[in-house]
């Protein structure tokens, strides 16, 4: 071969390994539209963190499809008479992704490190702030760990699962340097945690050695069967360019695309559109202390002129599932007595805008374009209370000034989604209290806020049930603002991906195959 | 004309002051608060208020600022609250990015453009002349967005030539790096090109209606040896001040290019750090791009001169 051929071959070959299209066999390569935070499970975080690195930690107990709470590092757990002691045993054999065995040891450190660290994103949940406080973690034996709280807390484990917190993951000691800041995870998971390239992207390895097994994939728990070798994350901030990715087969999965994107490609073969709703709640608030909202016929008034169904099939291109309950559609906890919801009756409008002393007052509805979803349902909104004779306006605010009049609570109607919340308590924990306390506050009700606490301090599913059957009639009569839907995911999987599917906002890669 | 160079680069001091000042001010008036964005909306008054402090953002502004200026001055641009990372490695990093990028795209530029809009003056208002003046009158007007948007849907998506994704540094692999480089490259160069065409065109007329080029002419010299040999050299002048203000513009970021192509460079970090109101990265940034500003414009300045020789860096 002569030199130039050579050259020419050796250069084609460095192309090669570099371009993504062309890249090692059995790699999914998936968009992020933002580089993760960091890679400390808890610490430092966004959604788009914690998607990431799920999979790459894990907890002792994890979410469940349907929010239930599964056994994952731990194999098992029991809780004392008082409520106060909770004994895990841990799984045998379980490998840190360096090869060593976790022991109860291993957990201990690992909890008290990630619990009683300031800047651990779920602090309030495990310090006696909002809940029940941590009081000792101590591993018993090789394979027990006892956590006791200072009081019972029925949500206690229900916290330790949540994706916020990291599913307060179990790491080793290796994933911190000498000077105990932070290098990178040495988990359990059934990926390892690769090459980061700030700003470019990030490689995830299957864990060869992973060794948890259950029936089925359950959410967060269950079987978690790794079919690539491994994960490619890419930033790719826009969409156009994401999609122009996936049809060049540059992308395998694009876990978050704009309803109204994947609704482009729902006809086209060769891409399969994943949608499921989440725990998340996409609402237009109304501020009760505001003049004309503080009223309950106006806000009667406003939910009467809303076709809430139709608006969700509009703004989701017909991927959303209408849902005027707090309790998520996806919820155990979400019974008949949850489909009772809004209805839309234009004709008791006028009836109703008379009794709240109405006088063609200009109400102005928030709204951002960082969300296609609230940006679309003020547009809708705003014609239909416009047609009902409600005298709407919209202002369109870029996203970090809308979370600032979310906060400061300065508004009349908002189009505000909140982020996943797998427990319905923790739904109503979000927008009930003091507005006097925290002014953003939704549903200010001293009755409700204490009906949120029992269902937080209830272990009981039936009678949780009944408190949230109660909480949902409240909240139909009071209508402290509007409830759409739940949170919606749609993903896009290219025609060599199968077994992709989206669940909680999560984008899970154990379970996904990509054919060469 | 060292001198010069350092008279003009005490000059910066007070001007690279005043950016600070304004890039400070300015980012705290847009409504926003960094602790709420980073907490989302899982925050508690609590949460909030020990981020903010964690921030610095409890202190009043002008200590807030007295406090970063300090740092600055010892070379310290703070950390990103978003990755914890120093400002100063992450600039670096993304200046980098951007700047093989720009100074490719600038180049190519120059050599399509300057002869372009030199052939075009030399041709006024002939066939020629009018086919540059309007293509670069088209490329001028089409947003680059768009332009990036199609020359990736062409190249990258329908014929496959170039890969539609990713990012590969010159330095890690230099062949596989370029390959990255030429929709980008080739989206900026197709806009500078509008810009640089007309001003270079522009120039020349003005030089070929002096004196000394109908001198030059009657003492029957070619056309091509006239233009070549005594309008070029003369003409390239204020198109060399405009290729420094371009260089330092697109120095500065080139966000939308780099959001289409999916580089990491500058101008997405920029946006990014806006949207997230990460301010010690937003001021870092628009500190360092002040400074590139004026150093490539001094550099320019300093050029000058061997192009224009009445002009002298004194």
């Amino acid at each position: 071969m002569s030199l130039s051929r050579s050259l020419l071959h050796a250069c084609l070959s460095s192309v090669a390994l570099a371009l993504p299209g062309l890249a090692m066999a059995s790699t999914l390569t998936v968009q992020i539209t933002a580089d993760i935070r960091s890679s400390q499970p808890g610490i430092n975080r966004d959604a788009g963190t914690d998607s990431v690195m799920l999979n790459v930690v894990e907890g002792l107990v994890a979410a469940g499809e349907k929010g239930e709470i599964r056994p994952m590092l731990a194999k098992d757990w029991s809780v004392s008479a008082d409520g106060k002691a909770y004994t895990f045993t841990i799984r045998d054999g379980v490998k840190f992704h360096n090869g060593e065995t976790m022991t109860a040891a291993d957990v201990e450190w690992s909890l008290e490190k990630l619990i009683r660290d300031p800047e651990f994103s779920c602090k309030t949940f495990f310090d006696g702030s909002r809940d029940a406080k941590v009081e000792t973690i101590k591993a018993t034996d090789d394979r027990t760990v006892v956590i006791t709280l200072d009081r019972p807390d029925a949500m206690f484990l229900n916290y330790m699962a949540q994706a916020q917190c990291g599913s307060t993951g179990i790491v080793h000691r290796a994933s911190f340097n000498g000077d105990g800041s932070w290098k990178a995870p040495v988990a359990t998971g059934p990926f390892v945690f690769g090459d980061w390239k700030r700003g470019e992207g990030l490689v995830l390895k299957k864990f060869a050695d992973y060794s948890i097994t259950g029936d089925k994939p359950d959410g967060y728990g269950g079987r978690k069967d790794v079919l690539v070798d491994q994960v490619k994350y890419m930033v790719v901030p826009d969409t156009a360019t994401a999609v122009a990715g996936l049809r060049s087969g540059a992308l395998d999965v694009l876990p978050y695309l704009p309803p109204g994107e994947a609704a482009k490609l729902k006809d086209e073969k060769d891409f399969t559109i994943v949608a499921a709703p989440h725990g998340g709640l996409v609402t237009m608030l109304f501020q009760t202390t505001d003049t004309l909202m503080s009223n309950v016929a106006m806000r009667h008034a406003v939910i009467a002129a809303l076709d809430t169904p139709a608006i969700v099939d509009s703004v989701t291109y017909g991927l959303g599932i209408p849902n005027n309950s707090l309790v998520s559609s996806g919820s155990l906890y979400h019974t008949a007595t949850h489909d009772k919801g809004y209805v839309y009756d234009p004709q008791a409008v006028p009836a109703l805008l008379q009794k709240a002393g109405y006088k063609g007052e200009k109400i102005v509805i928030l709204t951002n374009r960082r969300s296609a979803i609230n940006y679309d349902t003020a547009i809708i909104a705003q014609a239909m209370l416009q047609s009902a004779g409600i005298n709407a306006e919209i202002e369109v605010l870029e996203w970090a000034s809308q979370l600032d009049r979310f906060n400061s609570g300065k508004y009349q109607i908002m189009a505000f989604n909140y982020s996943n919340r797998t427990d319905p308590g923790l739904a109503y924990q979000t927008v009930v209290g003091s507005k006097a306390k925290k002014p953003n506050t939704v549903w200010d009700d001293a009755d409700v806020a204490a009906l949120v606490n029992k269902s937080l301090q209830e272990a009981d599913p039936e009678k949780r049930q009944a408190i949230f059957d109660d909480l949902h009639a409240r909240f139909l009569d009071q209508a402290p603002f509007v409830m759409l839907a739940n949170g919606l995911d749609v993903g896009v999987s290219g025609p060599k991906v199968r077994g992709y599917r989206t669940w909680q906002g999560f984008a899970r890669f154990w379970g996904v195959e990509r054919s060469e | 004309m060292l001198k010069f160079a350092s008279t003009r680069l005490l000059s910066a001091i007070p001007t690279l002051f005043i950016v600070s000042v304004a890039v400070f001010g300015l980012i705290r008036l847009i409504p926003g608060d960094p602790a709420s964005l980073m907490l989302g909306d899982l925050a508690d008054a609590d949460a909030l208020a020990a981020a903010r402090k964690t921030m610095g953002l409890d202190q009043p502004v002008p200590v807030q600022f007295l406090i970063w200026l300090g740092n600055v001055v010892q070379g310290d641009l703070g950390r990103s609250v978003l990755n914890g990372q120093p400002v100063l490695d992450l600039v670096l990093h993304r200046f980098a990015t951007s700047a093989q990028m720009v100074l490719i795209a600038v180049g190519l530029s120059v050599l399509i453009a300057v002869p372009l809009g030199m052939a075009a003056a030399w041709r006024q208002n002939g066939g020629l002349d009018l086919t540059i003046v309007a293509l670069s009158t088209l490329l001028l007007s089409v947003p680059t967005f768009w332009l990036g948007l199609m020359i990736l849907l062409a190249f990258g998506l329908k014929l496959g030539w170039l890969p539609v994704l990713g990012y590969v540094s010159i330095a890690d692999n230099p062949v596989a790096g370029l390959i990255y480089l030429v929709m980008p490259v080739l989206t900026l160069v197709l806009h500078e090109v509008g810009i640089i065409v007309r001003m270079a065109r522009a120039s020349t007329l003005d030089v070929l209606r002096l004196d000394y080029i109908t001198h030059a002419r009657a003492k029957g010299m070619s056309e091509s040896a006239v233009l070549l040999h005594h309008a070029a050299r003369n003409a390239f002048g204020p198109t060399w001040t405009l290729i420094g203000l371009i260089l330092g513009n697109l120095l500065g970021g080139v966000a939308v290019v780099e959001t289409v192509f999916t580089i990491p460079g500058l101008g997405r970090l920029i946006v990014d750090s806006i949207y997230a109101r990460d301010y010690a990265v937003v001021q870092g940034c628009l500190l360092f791009v002040a400074l590139t500003y004026l150093l490539v414009n001094l550099v320019v300045d300093l050029l000058y001169p061997l192009f224009d020789p009445r002009v002298t860096a004194e």
